[in-house]
């Protein structure tokens, strides 16, 4: 396995490399069961989140991740930065070049901006999340979840549910869990359907239909409410009526026994309804645990002078 | 002073057969044109053997940035850039800051182009629209006295259909044709790609063809309705050249361009976020490819052009969504389309002179500059066995935003002569 210096999406990863990240998260999460849960591999890496939208999930997770792992986290807050001041992205990445940072972790409304950083800095990037494009630690702790529940993933199957066209969530993870050998396919309503979308991609128009080809896990989606600047659908709750886990589909869940899954922050009585959050099989709140594990996991594969991984 | 270009192949417009022959040129003129001239003994001989001669390129969508836009390119460094790439005249663009919206802007970017080596042959086309905003018209006959050629919004369309069909009437009247850059600009909405299999993977927001269909059929519709000459500019679409086809064979007064990037290029290419291949309208699919360049062939296409588009690489070097809108092509666009498709003998060089060099004088009621006897001397010396690395020094336009940046491509243009004048010579 070559070294990356990288991480910004799922497609320019190989197999090998999204199985070496997986192994070693388990045992980065055995340490959160100890009561020193720091463990020294970055002692003295600094790691840079830069984050051009809000996200305090996220960024955390990276944060608690870095500090487990030793490293120095600093955050760049682009609210007080010149960035309002129309700085362009590219002297701001000058400016932290000179902070010789070992890592950056970027998350920005605009797809590409990870790559562009990346080109243009001797730091690792790790990509938190750019526009529609890719979040590809979501991907890797989906992925972990997913395979803590049901061990191999060959043959199961995913249902990706809400708003397709503009998360980067479906994107991400719906690539990693093919790859790891499960059927995927997409429910939405067709205004937030993607036209062309990967072939390997089965699409649904409704739960029935979509419940008829059995899934073994249910995704659902942020509505993302701050992104649909159109009229994709009328209203949230005839969203909710139609594309949202209300609770006679929970039921269907709960009866089928299968797994529920979100990216987090949920919009209850949109996508989900409180039954719904509290659901036996719900995996919401061991995906951001896993977070921090898969997201130590990412780090110390990437750090700098890391030798070719055996 | 004569010169003698001997042994050279001929291209013409009317045959893909290339006509071995001897150029004699005296002054401005071509005053012999044979298989062997052999009395030329005061002319300064140029040994041609293995090169083509071809008529001089007329370019009709260029975006030469003056005034306003100088740090990306000034009429100066754009007629360089032109005369780099064999092309001997050309018309702006008047998406300039302000807009050639007026005569007074049309005044002076003539002049300005007066200066430069092909001052006689750079034309301008003036905005629809004050501003280009498509709310109120240009002081159209003004422009056209001033020397405007052309009339384009070019950048954005006329969003207003009351506003255009006011335009074409008016343009039908003093004779100008209109050029329509064809978009809704609802359906393309924040776009800055096609709309595809790409936009999906790549997380960004598409332009639909729909967007440049629909509005093609629109300016088509309203042409026909008020009789005036529309040429639709860089089509990108088999469902909109159809379109227009279906439109010319009913008698409508209807041109249209293809840039060479729409016929080389796709989605596809976009590959890491390459802000060398964003351009308005995107790049389509391999099938849009394949049928424009069949089109190109089968004569539905009037003009090439290349929608010549320079930005800075401070301006290009943004995230994909933030970069600007459009690639060069005066320097590249020849060597370009021999190195694709004559080298390959997927089209011949008639298909050039054709459509890069008498149709678009043509479709202005300029003067053709075929290589015949008593013709004007305005042609280029190409030799198919070299090649031309498109290196930061070899570029003579302002900013370096092709894809072709440092590719090696089969073919160079030697020289290239203008009224008789040699421009250039390497």
């Amino acid at each position: 396995m070559t070294p990356r210096k990288d991480l910004l999406d799922i497609a320019s990863l190989s197999n090998e490399e999204i199985e070496f990240v997986l192994a070693n998260a388990a045992p980065f999460k055995d340490l959160f069961r100890r009561s020193v849960k720091k463990v020294p591999p970055l002692r003295g890496r600094t790691v840079l989140t830069l984050f051009y939208e809000p996200s305090t999930r996220t960024r955390s997770s990276f944060e608690v991740a870095a500090s487990r792992l030793s490293a120095d986290v600093t955050h760049f807050d682009v609210e007080l930065s010149s960035v309002v001041k129309g700085e362009s992205i590219l002297d701001t990445v000058e400016t932290l070049e000179a902070m010789q940072l070992d890592y950056i972790v970027v998350r920005h409304k605009q797809a590409g901006i990870p790559n562009l950083i990346a080109r243009n800095t001797a730091a690792s990037v790790i990509n938190a999340g750019d526009g529609w494009h890719a979040h590809p630690t979501q991907a890797l702790l989906d992925a972990f979840t997913a395979r803590e529940v049901l061990q191999d993933l060959n043959g199961r199957k995913a249902l990706i549910v809400g708003d397709i066209q503009h998360s980067r969530v479906a994107r991400s993870t719906s690539l990693i869990f093919r790859r790891l050998g499960m059927d995927v396919a997409y429910l939405a309503p067709g205004s937030l359907m993607p036209r062309q979308i990967p072939d390997e991609i089965q699409t649904f128009g409704n739960w029935q239909d979509a419940f008829d080809w059995t899934p073994d896990i249910v995704y659902l989606l942020r509505v993302q409410s701050e992104r649909l600047d159109e009229p994709f659908f009328p209203s949230a709750t005839e969203y909710h009526n139609n594309f949202g886990l209300t609770d006679a589909r929970l039921k269907v869940l709960s009866d089928r026994k299968l797994w529920l899954m979100h990216p987090g922050p949920v919009n209850r009585g949109v996508e989900i309804t409180d039954a719904g959050m509290n659901y036996e099989r719900s995996l919401i709140n061991q995906q951001v645990e896993n977070g921090i594990a898969v997201r130590m996991s990412v780090l110390y594969w990437l750090r700098p002078g890391a030798a070719p991984a055996v | 002073m004569k010169r003698l270009y001997k042994n050279a192949q001929i291209a013409s417009a009317d045959s893909p057969k290339l006509q071995t022959a001897d150029v004699l040129v005296e002054g401005d003129r071509i005053i012999g044109v044979a298989a062997s001239i052999n009395d030329a003994a005061d002319a300064e001989l140029i040994d041609c053997t293995g090169c083509v001669l071809l008529p001089a390129l007329f370019d009709i969508h260029v975006h030469a940035r003056e005034p306003g836009q100088e740090q990306k390119e000034n009429i100066a460094s754009c007629a360089e850039a032109a005369i780099n790439g064999g092309v001997t005249g050309f018309i702006m663009m008047p998406n300039t800051t302000p807009a050639i919206d007026n005569a007074g802007v049309v005044r002076t970017v003539l002049e300005s182009a007066r200066r430069t080596r092909i001052g006689a042959s750079i034309y301008t086309a003036g905005a629809i629209t004050k501003g280009r905003r498509g709310e109120e018209l240009a002081g159209i006959a003004a422009m056209k006295n001033a020397g405007a050629v052309l009339l384009t919004d070019d950048g954005f369309p006329v969003d207003n259909p009351q506003v255009l069909r006011r335009a074409m009437e008016y343009a039908r009247d003093h004779d100008l044709p209109l050029a329509s850059h064809c978009e809704v600009k609802e359906l393309s909405g924040k776009g800055s790609m096609h709309e595809g299999s790409v936009s999906y993977s790549l997380g960004l927001p598409g332009i639909p063809s729909i967007s440049e269909e629909i509005c093609i059929a629109r300016d088509i519709r309203l042409a026909e309705f008020t009789g005036t000459h529309l040429n639709i500019q860089h089509v990108t679409t088999a469902r909109g050249m159809d379109t227009i086809w279906r439109a010319k064979q009913r008698g409508i007064r209807v041109t249209c361009e293809i840039a060479p990037h729409h016929l080389m290029f796709n989605h596809e290419d976009i590959g890491d976020f390459d802000t060398h291949y964003k351009m308005n309208p995107p790049l389509r699919t391999k099938e849009d490819n394949a049928a424009l360049l069949e089109g190109l062939i089968a004569g539905k296409f009037d003009v090439i052009a290349t929608d010549h588009a320079p930005h800075t690489p401070f301006e290009k070097n943004q995230d994909f969504a933030s970069a600007p809108f459009g690639i060069t092509g005066l320097e590249t666009a020849l060597v370009s389309l021999y190195d694709r498709y004559i080298a390959k003998g997927i089209f011949g060089w008639d298909v050039i002179v054709k459509h890069y060099s008498a149709q678009p004088r043509t479709l202005f009621k300029l003067p053709t500059v075929p290589i015949t006897e008593g013709g004007t001397a305005e042609f280029i010396v190409f030799n198919p066995n070299r090649s031309t690395t498109f290196r930061r020094e070899f570029m003579k336009s302002k900013s370096l935003n092709t894809p072709f940046l440092d590719k090696e491509l089969q073919g160079h243009i030697e020289r290239v002569i203008y009224r008789g004048e040699e421009l250039l010579a390497r």
